[in-house]
């Protein structure tokens, strides 16, 4: 039975000589305090190339919590769910769950590191923050494969099993910002897509973090044969919005983000890319988007 | 038999109209629906106009008969009151 904690389970209180880690992701900070018996090794060696020592937009206390939260299914599906809670909210799986109001917050971890379920809490836990200090600062993290071709960012999105690390893994040589979660930013008007740490199901090699200029965004659908549709501007909108994790859980996200979608979709040309699981759709993309004879974004 | 009633929005769903089509999304179950220029004019309406008046309109805007207006409009209520749009 889910086991669903209050704020007094977060009343938390660090021993003296906590550990301080801190990971970066184009800008967006996000710090943890540890007890200092925890090894921090597994998370060095995990976020190497997104360390920073820098001050925390937000920053964690992580203490030790309960023996499960949310009911892990019989298929071993872990369910990861948000809800509000006193000024802040919640995000809970089966091994942890998280409060955060403002800038601070604590997790709770059922398992000790080096642990799969402490990894994947930290994990899950900079998903979710790095998300919205995004929406905090004109950006949004989106489900995709990001491939940097020509100095320009490719965006692939598509729900599990659309063919993201497929795209990826057909793009030897080119620069991974994620198989599965990509971070935009909006700056001087223009939007970027960031490297970020968040790994789908390819390993991701040494990663190097950078921020590149946008030159399409591609939802996946498998087909006998390659081919570029344009999609309406409502139906891309529609449609990366149902791409984008964690916003629909609360109303005030939903409201900075798709703004911030129209504004992309009026720059930025978004397609249908009907492919055949092969590297020939690269051919196609070169030709029509990457050397700028593609339709542009809609008027 | 026609319904009377003015309808309300979900507040738990999220919109934007985006080049004449409404864009709406589904907070609590992360879902997305385009509505066509027809729903859209429906779903702009559908708190300030009864059913009556919103087919009497619907008619005059988009060039259809009154009795099509009405059959569609109900048929289009009933989805989005399916779906969760409505209340």
């Amino acid at each position: 039975m889910d086991r669903i904690p209050d704020l007094r389970h977060f009343e938390t209180d660090l021993a003296p000589g906590a550990v301080p880690f801190g990971v970066s992701v184009a800008g967006l900070t996000v710090g943890f305090l540890f007890p200092r018996e925890v090894s921090l090794d597994p998370l060095v060696e995990r976020y190497r190339p997104f360390l920073t020592g820098e001050e925390p937009a937000v920053a964690f206390r992580v203490a030790p919590g309960w023996e499960a939260y949310l009911e892990m299914a019989a298929d071993r599906f872990l369910r990861l769910e948000e809800r509000p809670l006193g000024e802040g909210r919640i995000l809970l799986s089966h091994g942890f769950a998280a409060y955060r109001a403002g800038r601070r917050g604590v997790v709770r971890v059922s398992a000790p590191p080096p642990s799969p379920p402490f990894l994947q809490a930290v994990e899950n836990v900079l998903r979710w923050t790095v998300a919205d200090l995004a929406l905090e600062s004109e950006g949004f993290v989106l489900h995709s494969a990001g491939i940097v071709r020509q100095g320009k960012a490719c965006l692939f999105f598509g729900p599990s099993g659309a063919g993201k690390s497929t795209v990826a893994s057909l793009s030897p040589g080119c620069p991974l910002l994620s198989d599965d979660l990509v971070l935009l930013l909006k700056r001087d008007g223009r939007f970027l897509a960031a490297t970020t740490p968040f790994a789908g199901t390819l390993p991701q090699g040494e990663k190097h973090p950078g921020i590149f200029p946008l030159a399409g965004l591609f939802r996946l659908r498998k087909a006998p044969e390659d081919r570029l549709e344009a999609l309406p501007r409502p139906l891309a909108v529609a449609s990366l919005a149902a791409a984008c994790p964690f916003v629909t859980a609360a109303a005030d996200r939903e409201g900075r983000l798709i703004p911030l979608l129209e504004d992309l979709t009026g720059q930025t040309p978004v397609f249908d890319l009907h492919f055949t699981k092969s590297a020939s759709f690269w051919s196609l993309l070169e030709s029509e988007v990457l050397h700028g004879r593609a339709d542009g974004p809609p008027a | 038999m026609v319904e009377q009633t003015v309808h309300r929005r979900n507040p738990d769903v999220s919109w934007r109209v985006i080049e004449g089509q409404a864009v709406l999304v589904f907070n609590i179950e992360g879902e997305v629906q385009v509505l066509n220029e027809v729903g859209t004019y429906i779903w702009e309406h559908v708190e300030d106009q009864d059913v009556e008046t919103l087919a009497g309109n619907i008619a005059k805007t988009f060039a259809v008969s009154e009795e099509e207006a009405r059959r569609d409009l109900l048929a289009f209520l009933q989805d989005l009151r399916k779906s969760g749009a409505l209340l």
